[in-house]
Formats: structure tokens, C-alpha cells, sequence
């Protein structure tokens, strides 16, 4: 039985593996990997939680299982803004853990040729750097996020 | 092929619970026996039944190893059950192998358990060596007596049975009776109806035994029945006239005429007679032993009527049962109830209500177990160290019987060990040091259990060096993990240190502990299910962990309140009054900015928690919002908040993992909660938040 989701599981990491769920962040376009993603729900109640970093923004009720949030944009730095009609909830799964990353815009979902994908640049910023690869579509350029990275600081235990 | 596999797993699952339970008992009885230096006659008999029953449903499995191993183990003990005084001559070395080979036998269990169908058994031929040596040191020093049921042994091992079959067949004690019964012509079968007759006399006698002996085993004895009648000899627990009326209500009784006292001396002849047919005597003896196995284990499950369960299903019946009460409260703050006047309604609704939490009640109760399997491997712990380091330890246990949650109490067995082992370890000194230092010899830790107000206190508690201060501090600097100037740091606040992760008082690596996965380990476990950690110690006389933990994780009465936006939730049990403030006149001022209220008399502080969480509100004026009187043990202070919503039964939720290491169950919150309405509610902690606040 548990070999059996197992296999699933792989099978399915398989197909998602260079399939990238893109969103947006002010002009920008981020992109993570489909395998760490669980679903997209809008912007809902959040109860915020007392002394955690500014980012943390809370819980949110996802049918009866409490998942905590983050704001995506104070991770990155950048300033809040208050949330609209196109502001998402992007539910991931990392480490076993289930987050919610709110975005100010979910796009697409893409499938990148990862071995065509240019390296993003090290320079200088080596602890900060976040980003996997970046891939030139059509009309924009797509920032794909490593996400074990991004949440290098939440994940760690203490 | 599918069935096929399920009721293999299924049987092998029977097979892991049974031989643990088994097993767990053993060590119990051992550590019991060990401690008194004496094997009573009812431990060498439940010793045998548990080796006897291991090597059978291992040998039904098809494990061979552990069924070879259980039967060297039953030898043994065969031996000492013919002549318990061999057992002095090998004790210790005896008690160790026992113990290796239930570690042994575990460790099997264990890999099996894990991994199934790959399991590779280990080889216990090394331990079968030194338990048949044991068992030859314990024949070749008393020849005498072993020689006659040994020649019968090899053959028949369980021939020799006999003492259990009936105990005393030896020499009938005085003031017995000797009663003829004659079976109705025709009845047929008459030697099994005279072994039931036995076996209903059983009860009312303190000694019993019959002519022929063991009827039931030989039906040509029939014959001799009908024309001789059976021959019964009693000694009444009460008195003849219980087991005459036993006797007149059984069916197929024609006659019975009472013989009076006997001598034995007519008994003795007769028996020997029958010892001398031989072969009727030693099938008869062991049939009579298994004869007697289904009587007593059917007592006992006539007592306990227990039945295992799943664990997995009592969880999800679990989850079931706090689902039910959260859409419960869905449908009572429904919105579109609001307003309405529903006498039926509210009346049925209060009945399902009843209903619910009675159910809740129950499906609680079936998850509570005691935590005596917890301290009983402690137990064990102890033996096992206090061997190996050369030191003289007691454990005491007290408080056993206290009852947790299930998952709660696996999650304690790690902690618990490792807690244990640390004191044996580092606190605990050596007979030498300690009797250099006025104490006793030998070293005490207690671990104790006490129920206190919906949380389980567990102390675990040492007599040893104490906690080393100094020590503390300057590993905690080499490791880098102080946060502020050392000299700020309160003893308290060092004794935490050691459970930070990375920390480990002691240089040297040890078996037992010391690998760098220490306290912090614990603490995580601790926190895990909602408890906390405090030390206390005393430089050379001792250190005191408590564990705080809550009764259960799951459902617990609160009184909603609100704060700004936020919803908190306040354990019922922790709340005295709540009260709105109509004047001034019983708040004080003091110089720091932070508010006292005079109530009866009493001075307490007022915790005002929207400076204290920091959350934005537009109630500041204490004449606005509600004012909550709440304790935790001594301790009394006042919340002060937007509003009362009301109150409710809530599902306790721990905070996700991922927030973990902000350390959320200090700043007194213990967890969260879905309310009625679908949103979070922010469950108080009320111990921590009045700690903290001091």
C-alpha cells in the first residue's frame, strides 16, 4: 500500500519535474516548481500569530487543517501591499510541511526545458541567492525560485 | 494471493503484539524476582506459559530462531520448576542470560516488525549454548533429585508437568474427605464426566484429588469407574455440605456416598499401583497440565474481556469524534440562525449536544493508558546501567497508574529513557564518590506521575551532583549558542541551556549518552505534544526535571475572547471571573506604566494583552473591554481584552511545525483551533503567559 503512493508519487514528480507554476510580484515573474505545489486558493482570513517575523503573516484555515502563510514579497524585501481581488495563496508542500506563499498574481503553468535554462548570475550575493535558473519566454523572463533555498531560514529548526 | 497475504499480515501482526506483551511481562517479572532475589512458584510457572506460548506461535510463524531460543529458555526453567532451590546456584548469571534473551527475542520482534518479509533472522546459538550450561551446572549439582524426571525427559519433556497439573499430589493435607460417586447407568463417557466433576469441585475445594487419578485421559478407566465408582478426596474450603450440593446438582449422578476422613495410606498404595501401569501416568499428567490451561486463561479473560485495537482506527475515530464537534458548533453559530427564536430546536440541539460530548468522553477514555509499560522499561534501563557503570542505583516509581493519551505516551518513552540514562550517566556518581560526599551508597531516582488540574506532572528526579553551572556555561560559549552577556544569565536560564540544540555537558562519548542528540531531543518530543520542560538542581543534591503535559491533545472547554481582529481562546479550567470594570476606583498605577486591580482585598497584576502581543486594538481604556480574572497553581492575574464571544468546545491544534522554533508555547500560547465560523482562534496558554509576564 505505501509502496504503491510511493511509486505514485514518483511516477507523478516525473511528469511535473520541468513543469513550473509561474506567478507574479510586482513587474516580475517567479517561477516554482509544480512538484512542490498542492493547490491555489485565494486570499482568505488570516489569524496572524503573535511574535514571529513580519513575514510570517499567520494561519489560514484550509479545510480544517491549519497551514501557516507567508507574505512572498516581505520575504523578498520588498514593501507590503494590501491584498486585491488577484492576490493568491499558493499552498506548497516542503519538508513535509504545508505553507501557504501569498503572490500578488498566479500566471501560468510552463514546461521549461531546464537543460536550455541560463544560470542566474552569483555575483556578490551568494547567501541571498535564491534563484535556480531564469528562462527567456516570449515576452518576459522567468525567475525560477528555488524554493529549498527561499525558505532556507523558516525551515531551519532553530 | 491477495487473502492469502492479508491473513498472513494479519496473523504476524497477532504474533508481534503477542510475544511483545509476552515479553514485556517477562521483564516485568524478572526485574520484580531480581529485586527480591526470588523466583515465587507462580513467576517460574507465568515464566514458563510465556516461553512455552513464545516457541509455539513462533514455530507456527516458521521462525525457527526464536523458537529454538524460547525452548532453551523453557528447559531451563522446566528445570527449575521440578526444584526451585537449583535456581540459587546460578542466579545472577542466569537473570543476565534471561534478560539477553528477551533482548534477543525483542530485537527479533523488532526486525521482523520492520521488515517484513526481507527479515533475516539472527543466530541465537551462542545464547543457547550458555542457557543449556546454565541448565547443566543446574543438573550436575543436585543428581539426586533431577535423576528420575530426567530419564522421562528427553522423550516427554512435558510429561514432567506435573506439579502444575496438580499441585500438590505429594501427601493430602489433613481434614480431607473421601466421597464415592456413582455415575447414572447408561450416562457413557464416564471418566470425562468425572473429570468435569473435578474440575466443578475445583472451586470449592483447597484440595483435591481422585481414584483413579486423571480420568479424563484414559477411557478404559470407564470400566473400572462403573463398578468401583469414583473416588474422590477433598478438603473443603468451607465446609463438606458446598461440595456435597455440587456433587447432588450435577447431572448423571445416580449415587455418592461420603467415605469419611481418610488416612491417605489406602491413596498412596492405589497411586502407586497406577504409577507402576506406567504409561497411563505420564500422558495423564500432561494432559492434565493442558487441561488446566484453557480453564485458567479463560478466567482471565473472563475478568478482562479486552479486546486490541488499531491503533490507526482509534485515531481516526479520534479525528472523527473532534470534526463532529466543530461542525457541531458550525450549525449552533450557523448565521442563518441569527435572531431566530427556536425553542425545538435549541431543545434537540442540546440533546445531540449531551450526546456528543458523552461520546467524546468515551472515545477519550479508550485512548488513555496508564504510564506503567512507560516507567516499566525505565526499570529495566536502570538494571541494565547501573551493571554496566559500576553504579548502585534505586528507581522509584510512584504515580504509575496515571493516565495519558496513547499518542502521548509513545511520545514520552524516548524522553523519558533519555532522561533516565542522563542522570545514570552524568548525575548519578560512583559508590565511591558518593559515600566520599555523606550520601548513601546507592542513588535514587524517582520517577513520579501526579494528575494535576488537566496536566500530567512527571518528575524524574536524582540524588546525584547536580548541575554543574560553570561547566554549563563555558561548553554553552565554546558552542557558540549564547544570546546575551554572560553575566545576565540566571541560574534558571543556564540550567536551559543544556536543552538547546547541539549541547552536551559531557566530553565523553558514552554508550548511553552524550551523542549530541541530548535534551534538546527531549525538549522537541516534549513540546511535540503540547508539554514543557523545567529543571531544577542543586549543586550535590540532586537535579529535578518536569515535564509538563496535557492530559490529551484534544478537546478542551474555552471561552472565546476577542482582540482586534484576533480571536484568543482561554481554557475554562484556568478562568476564576470575568468582570467589565465600571470605575477606576480598584486600579492602580504603577511607576513602570503597567496597572494593578484590587479585587477582595487582594492585589493582582492586569496583563493588558494587546500590549502584550502587540496586537492593534481600539479598546485601551480598561473601563472598555473585559477584565479576566485567571490562575495557573498559585499563580493569579488578570487579562485584559476587547470582549467576551463566548464559550465553546474546541479541537486542539498544535501549531504547525513550522513554527516551531519561534518558541510560540512561551509566550503563552499552547496551540490553535478552527472556531464554528471556519476562522483560527489562538488558544491561551495561561501557566506560560503569567510566567512570562513575571
Amino acid at each position: 500500500m505505501e509502496e504503491n503512493t510511493t511509486q505514485a508519487i514518483l511516477q507523478a514528480s516525473d511528469d511535473l519535474s520541468n513543469r513550473f507554476l509561474t506567478f507574479g510580484i510586482d513587474g516580475a515573474v517567479y517561477g516554482i516548481s509544480l512538484t512542490n505545489v498542492l493547490e491555489i486558493i485565494g486570499i482568505q482570513d488570516i489569524t496572524a500569530v503573535p511574535n514571529v517575523p513580519q513575514h510570517i503573516k499567520g494561519l489560514i484555515n484550509l479545510r480544517g487543517k491549519v497551514v501557516p502563510v507567508i507574505d512572498t514579497r516581505l520575504k523578498m524585501g520588498k514593501e507590503e501591499r494590501d491584498y486585491d481581488s488577484l492576490t493568491c495563496i499558493i499552498v506548497i508542500d516542503i519538508q513535509d510541511m504545508h505553507i501557504g506563499l501569498i503572490v500578488d498574481r498566479v500566471e501560468e503553468v510552463i514546461s521549461i526545458d531546464l537543460e536550455h535554462a541560463a544560470v542566474p548570475p552569483k555575483a556578490g550575493m551568494e547567501d541571498k541567492q535564491f534563484l535556480s535558473s531564469v528562462v527567456e519566454r516570449d515576452n518576459h523572463t522567468v525567475l525560477n525560485i528555488d524554493l529549498e533555498k527561499f525558505m532556507a531560514d523558516d525551515l531551519r529548526q532553530y | 494471493m491477495s487473502t492469502d497475504d492479508s491473513s498472513t499480515d494479519s496473523l504476524l501482526e497477532a504474533f508481534i503484539y503477542e510475544t511483545s506483551s509476552l515479553l514485556d511481562q517477562l521483564d516485568e517479572i524478572m526485574l520484580d524476582s531480581e529485586k527480591q532475589k526470588s523466583l515465587s512458584e507462580d513467576n517460574i510457572n507465568e515464566i514458563f506459559r510465556i516461553m512455552h506460548t513464545t516457541k509455539g506461535s513462533a514455530a507456527m510463524m516458521g521462525f525457527n530462531e526464536i523458537s529454538n531460543l524460547a525452548h532453551s529458555v523453557e528447559d531451563v526453567f522446566f528445570l527449575i520448576r521440578e526444584d526451585p532451590s537449583r535456581l540459587n546456584l546460578v542466579f545472577d548469571t542466569l537473570f543476565d542470560l534471561i534478560f539477553q534473551s528477551s533482548d534477543f527475542l525483542r530485537q527479533e520482534i523488532e526486525s521482523i516488525q520492520n521488515n517484513g518479509s526481507d527479515y533475516s533472522p539472527s543466530d541465537p546459538t551462542d545464547l543457547i549454548n550458555k542457557l543449556e550450561a546454565q541448565a547443566a551446572v543446574m543438573k550436575g549439582q543436585a543428581p539426586e533429585k533431577a535423576k528420575s524426571p530426567d530419564s522421562e525427559k528427553p522423550d516427554a519433556p512435558e510429561a514432567a508437568a506435573k506439579p502444575e497439573g496438580d499441585k500438590k499430589e505429594a501427601v493430602p493435607p489433613e481434614d480431607t474427605t473421601q466421597i464415592r460417586v456413582f455415575f447414572a447407568d447408561d450416562s457413557q463417557m464416564e471418566n470425562i464426566r468425572a473429570f468435569m466433576l473435578m474440575t466443578q469441585l475445583k472451586d470449592h475445594c483447597d484440595f483435591i484429588d481422585s481414584d483413579p487419578p486423571h480420568p479424563e485421559t484414559d477411557s478404559s478407566l470407564c470400566d473400572s469407574i462403573i463398578k468401583n465408582g469414583f473416588i474422590i478426596t477433598v478438603k473443603p474450603s468451607y465446609s463438606l455440605d458446598d461440595v456435597i450440593k455440587v456433587i447432588e446438582a450435577s447431572s448423571s449422578i445416580k449415587s455418592y456416598e461420603v467415605l469419611g476422613s481418610s488416612s491417605g495410606n489406602t491413596k498412596k498404595e492405589e497411586k502407586a499401583a497406577a504409577a507402576s501401569a506406567g504409561k497411563p501416568a505420564a500422558p495423564a499428567a500432561s494432559s492434565a497440565k493442558k487441561a488446566k490451561k484453557p480453564g485458567s486463561s479463560s478466567g482471565h479473560g473472563a475478568l478482562q474481556s479486552l479486546i486490541s485495537v488499531n491503533q490507526s482506527k482509534l485515531d481516526h475515530l479520534m479525528d472523527l469524534v473532534g470534526e463532529l464537534v466543530t461542525a457541531e458548533s458550525m450549525v449552533a453559530s450557523n448565521k442563518d440562525l441569527a435572531g431566530l427564536k427556536l425553542d425545538n430546536f435549541t431543545k434537540s440541539f442540546r440533546e445531540l449536544r449531551k450526546l456528543t460530548d458523552e461520546l467524546q468522553d468515551v472515545v477519550m477514555s479508550i485512548r488513555m493508558v496508564p504510564l506503567t509499560g512507560n516507567f516499566q522499561k525505565m526499570n529495566r534501563i536502570v538494571r541494565d546501567m547501573s551493571k554496566k557503570l559500576n553504579k548502585k542505583v534505586d528507581l522509584v516509581t510512584i504515580g504509575g497508574e496515571t493516565e495519558v493519551d496513547k499518542t502521548i505516551s509513545d511520545a514520552l518513552t524516548d524522553p523519558l529513557m533519555h532522561m533516565i540514562r542522563n542522570s545514570m550517566d552524568h548525575a548519578i556518581e560512583t559508590p565511591e564518590e558518593r559515600v566520599a560526599l555523606g550520601k548513601p551508597e546507592t542513588g535514587k531516582i524517582t520517577l513520579s506521575a501526579r494528575n494535576v488540574g488537566g496536566e500530567i506532572l512527571i518528575d524524574v528526579k536524582d540524588d546525584g551532583r547536580g548541575l554543574d553551572t560553570d561547566g554549563i556555561m563555558a561548553k554553552a560559549k565554546k558552542n557558540d549558542i549564547l544570546t546575551k552577556p554572560e553575566s545576565e544569565y540566571t541560574e534558571k536560564e543556564i540550567f536551559h541551556l543544556i536543552m538547546l540544540p547541539g549541547f552536551s555537558t559531557n566530553d565523553n562519548v558514552t554508550e548511553y549518552s552524550g551523542r549530541g542528540v541530548g535534551m534538546d531531543v527531549v525538549r522537541k518530543n516534549v513540546e511535540n505534544v503540547g508539554g514543557n520542560i523545567s529543571i531544577h538542581s542543586e549543586k550535590n543534591k540532586g537535579t529535578t526535571f518536569t515535564m509538563k503535559i496535557p492530559l490529551t491533545l484534544a478537546i478542551m472547554d474555552v471561552m472565546d475572547i476577542s482582540l482586534g481582529k484576533t480571536t484568543f481562546s482561554i481554557p475554562i479550567t484556568s478562568i476564576k471571573q470575568s468582570f467589565k470594570l465600571t470605575d477606576d476606583s480598584k486600579i492602580m498605577h504603577n511607576t513602570d506604566g503597567s496597572d494593578m486591580i484590587m479585587l477582595r482585598g487582594e492585589c493582582y497584576p492586569i496583563i493588558r494583552l494587546y500590549e502584550y502581543f502587540n496586537i492593534p486594538t481600539q479598546v485601551t481604556d480598561l473601563k472598555d473591554g473585559i477584565v479576566i480574572q485567571v490562575e495557573s497553581g498559585s499563580d493569579v492575574a488578570c487579562i485584559f481584552a476587547d470582549e467576551l464571544l463566548g464559550e465553546q468546545q474546541v479541537v486542539v491544534k498544535p501549531f504547525p511545525p513550522f513554527f516551531n522554533k519561534y518558541n510560540l508555547k512561551n509566550s503563552g500560547l499552547s496551540g490553535c483551533t478552527i472556531l464554528g465560523n471556519g476562522s483560527i482562534s489562538l488558544i491561551l496558554d495561561i501557566r506560560n503567559l503569567l510566567s512570562s509576564e513575571r
